[in-house]
């Protein structure tokens, strides 16, 4: 199928936050309480509609482990957006963001867009990060922020989407260089016939062949 | 002892969701009578008119009046656990509650159990015919004794699968997962006495089949569908159907006759004309012919797979036999000889599998069971000071807090997410604990490498085929070999290296395949991580991955890349038709259905040749180029 645009996401986080279930989630609307662990990376891809147009999402879900660091940093190239997740239930995941959010700063281009996700929100009686915690985190690094349960799907859609939307005002903006391809956009063949001021680049064929 | 060994391969299971199962069978039957599709499965009874009962009378549902009231005290915590479960997530099966016959012979897993299983055994005997599924079927190189065992795991990995979809489709569901768990002290029993060093010859083989795939990997994202298709493909196939139930079902389904066509229209209607009669009498004809026809040519497949497993189990058997007798005895004279080496790649009979791993991997750590008793006892010793302290201490930030997650609650994470679907490493299962020991004994002698994801997946399948201290032993020395302690160490410039020598092995055996992931930028780190680090075992179905290990132990590092090659080689064709995601999302989820004789010919086809060049010496030369 045709699309707009192609983002390329990365989901990052410690290991067992969810991010697995989340793209689960996201990408096959099922959850899987016990989820094969994620060794390197593993990959999906949905697509969705903003503004009217088709997008595809094509997410790059990431191993968690602080070992894995540097097999993750190198997947950070030409994603427009990063989902980083901690889980509400696990302090210490969120006491690592930091780490995260420099490793994603660093190995990524500037115009990234960060949504920071406090997943496991269904597990309220266990929770030991706040709310207004993750959200105060958020404002101070320039982050957009969801409390998300991949368990329960509520604000599942809403993370993944809100982050392209994010992505895409920014491109009207004219913020992202659509043309190049290091910033995790790519023109996608639908495009050239809708919005011809976009259309004369190499866009659409590379992409092209891609069909969801 | 002689009731124990005497258990066959011939372990029969029948599982089928209730409710959920019922009515798509009867369909998926009918739809095959007409029309020749997959799912049906014509016998001599199953004429093609006859549609498939929904209600089998032979068919016993697994709830207190089946399984509890044959042998209430043995079924002890799975009855509790298959009888409280709310209606459509009931196991039934078929005449034997959760049917586990044994051929001739009857299995005692345990005292207790003992006399539990001779009477499931009896029976299970008497009605062998009705039991449709056979469990010793594909992966003839297993043994018969792991063949059942994993017929327990399957089931219990169905049972939950069934539960998951329920859960998701918001039902209530009554049985949690600790409920299982309960049901693992019983369990724990049987897969004892399935795991013995002991084994028997494979017998021949028995009962039509689908085939359950022992062993089988069970994709997280493709599972719960695949199951429950095979599970009502199971269940559809019944070769003896009473000719009541049948006739039960016509009154409810008249439209899954084809029969129908010979009947005269209702008094309403205008009757039919004589040409008419005629025409309908003739296709019903036809229909009757191209359905026997199909019959006839199913029974013959059948026949000839039969045949197949047949010689398959007999030359395991054969296998076994010389494996234990003339080459385990003269290992060092004998185990590079070309005989050997060849009846090696054929796979390795699961009860010398352990054994020959072992020798193969050698310990040149010079590991005593002591030696793991000593760290094990120390790990142990962490872990209580840690349950002492650790919910203080939780808040703490830093060094210290990285250092407890990659040993201790990481390890403890990754158990359950090891092989999730064999169940047998969950909290409670019988290898929980014993997986939790290999690796926290493994932090505490490697404290340099620490526990890193990937490693549970190598313990679990050593635990498989070894006892733990063999187990801890070829663990430690197999991630001692280079190429597993770069990527263990997370070496990534040195992991880098070896995917560029695996590029060049990968453009020389398939250049089309090679130029078509260069230009959509699909680098090999992508796929091959997944694939070395856990040794395909988390990849390919396990049945699979042992046989790539038992070459692997044979040939050393060089083997992981060369089936890296072959399984592209495999599905070169399909892979040149996907885009970058797809290809992506390909590989790293390999489809289940892969089969070890396709893939072991494509890995045969791709030699690792680049001009005259070995693998060690591209390898090392792409290492020593900085």
């Amino acid at each position: 199928m045709a699309y707009a645009y192609l983002f390329k996401y990365i989901i990052i986080g410690d290991t067992g936050v969810g991010k697995s279930c989340l793209l689960l989630q996201f990408t096959d609307k099922r959850f899987q309480p016990v989820h094969d662990l994620t060794i390197g990376v593993e990959f999906g891809a949905r697509m969705i509609t903003i503004d009217g147009k088709q997008i595809k999402l094509q997410i790059w879900d990431t191993a968690g482990q602080e070992s894995f660091r540097s097999i993750t940093r190198s997947y950070y190239r030409g994603a427009a957006g990063a989902l980083l997740v901690y889980d509400i239930t696990r302090r210490d995941t969120f006491n690592h963001l930091t780490t995260w959010l420099e490793d994603a700063r660093q190995h990524s281009n500037s115009n990234m867009v960060i949504m920071l996700i406090g997943n496991k929100s269904d597990l309220e009686s266990r929770r030991e990060v706040k709310k207004e915690e993750g959200e105060a985190f958020a404002r101070e690094h320039g982050l957009i922020f969801m409390e998300t349960s991949a368990k329960t799907a509520s604000n599942v859609e809403e993370a993944f989407i809100n982050t392209a939307k994010e992505i895409y005002e920014k491109i009207q903006e004219g913020v992202f260089d659509i043309n190049n391809e290091a910033n995790g956009i790519k023109i996608g063949p639908q495009h050239a016939t809708t919005n011809s001021t976009l259309s004369g680049s190499q866009g659409g064929q590379q992409a092209g062949g891609g069909c969801c | 002892m002689s009731a124990r060994e005497g258990h066959h391969e011939s372990c029969n299971i029948r599982v089928e969701p209730d409710g959920a199962g019922a009515q798509p069978r009867t369909q998926a039957n009918v739809a095959g009578d007409l029309s020749g599709g997959a799912t049906s499965n014509l016998t001599s009874q199953g004429l093609p008119s006859s549609p498939a009962p929904t209600k089998d009378p032979c068919r016993v549902s697994a709830k207190p009046d089946t399984i509890q009231g044959e042998e209430p005290s043995a079924s002890g915590h799975l009855g509790d656990d298959l009888s409280s479960r709310p209606h459509p997530q009931v196991l039934r099966t078929r005449t034997v509650p959760n049917s586990v016959s044994y051929d001739s012979t009857i299995l005692s897993p345990g005292d207790e159990d003992g006399e539990t299983f001779a009477e499931l055994g009896t029976q299970g005997h008497s009605d062998r015919r009705f039991m449709d599924v056979s469990l010793s079927s594909r992966n003839t190189f297993e043994s018969s004794r792991r063949h059942c065992c994993i017929c327990w795991l399957r089931l219990f990995a169905c049972t939950s699968t069934h539960q998951n979809r329920l859960a998701d489709r918001g039902n209530k569901l009554s049985v949690s997962s600790l409920k299982i768990a309960h049901s693992w002290s019983w369990l724990f029993c049987l897969v004892r006495s399935l795991f013995p060093k002991k084994q028997r010859e494979p017998k021949g083989p028995s009962q039509n089949v689908p085939g359950w795939k022992l062993f089988g990997k069970v994709p997280a994202r493709e599972s719960a569908p695949k199951d429950s298709r095979t599970i009502q493909q199971v269940a559809g196939t019944s070769p003896t159907q009473p000719q009541q139930g049948r006739r039960k079902n016509l009154e409810f389904e008249p439209l899954s006759t084809t029969a129908l066509i010979l009947e005269d229209r209702p008094a309403n209607l205008p009757a039919k004309s004589v040409e008419e009669a005629q025409r309908h009498r003739q296709e019903y004809d036809e229909m009757v012919a191209e359905a026997k026809k199909r019959e006839l040519k199913e029974a013959q497949r059948k026949r000839k797979e039969m045949k197949e497993r047949f010689k398959q189990e007999e030359s395991i058997a054969n296998a076994m036999v010389v494996w234990n007798n003339d080459i385990l005895p003269n290992w060092e004279n004998t185990r590079n000889t070309r005989r050997v080496r060849e009846l090696w790649w054929q796979g390795l009979p699961p009860n010398v599998r352990g054994k020959v791993w072992s020798l193969a991997i050698g310990n040149e750590l010079n590991i005593t069971p002591e030696l793991y008793e000593i760290f094990l006892s120390r790990a142990k010793e962490r872990w209580r000071s840690f349950s002492e302290t650790g919910s203080e201490t939780e808040a703490d930030d830093g060094a210290s807090l990285a250092d407890r997650e990659s040993s201790l609650d990481l390890i403890k994470l990754d158990i359950s997410r090891t092989f999730p679907p064999l169940f047998i490493f969950q909290k409670g299962g019988p290898y929980h604990d014993l997986l939790h020991s290999v690796l926290g004994a493994y932090t505490c002698y490697r404290p340099d490498v620490g526990y890193v994801q990937g490693m549970s997946f190598i313990a679990a399948v050593l635990i498989l085929n070894l006892e733990e201290a063999d187990a801890f032993i070829a663990f430690a020395n197999l991630l001692n070999k280079p190429c597993q302690l770069a990527f263990f160490r997370v070496d990534h410039d040195l992991m880098l290296k070896y995917f560029a020598a695996f590029e060049v092995f990968f453009e020389e055996n398939l250049p089309r395949l090679f130029n078509h992931f260069q230009s959509s930028n699909l680098t090999p780190d992508l796929y091959l991580i997944d694939w070395i680090f856990t040794l395909y075992s988390k990849s390919l179905p396990l049945d699979v991955a042992c046989r790539v290990w038992d070459v692997f132990c044979r040939d050393g590092e060089e083997f992981l890349f060369r089936t890296g090659l072959g399984i592209l080689r495999l599905y070169e064709d399909v892979l040149l038709q996907l885009d970058f995601i797809r290809s992506a999302q390909f590989l790293t989820r390999l489809p289940e259905d892969i089969g070890s004789d396709r893939l072991f010919a494509c890995i045969a086809a791709a030699p690792m040749l680049n001009g005259n060049r070995k693998w060690s010496q591209v390898s090392s030369s792409k290492q020593k180029k900085t």
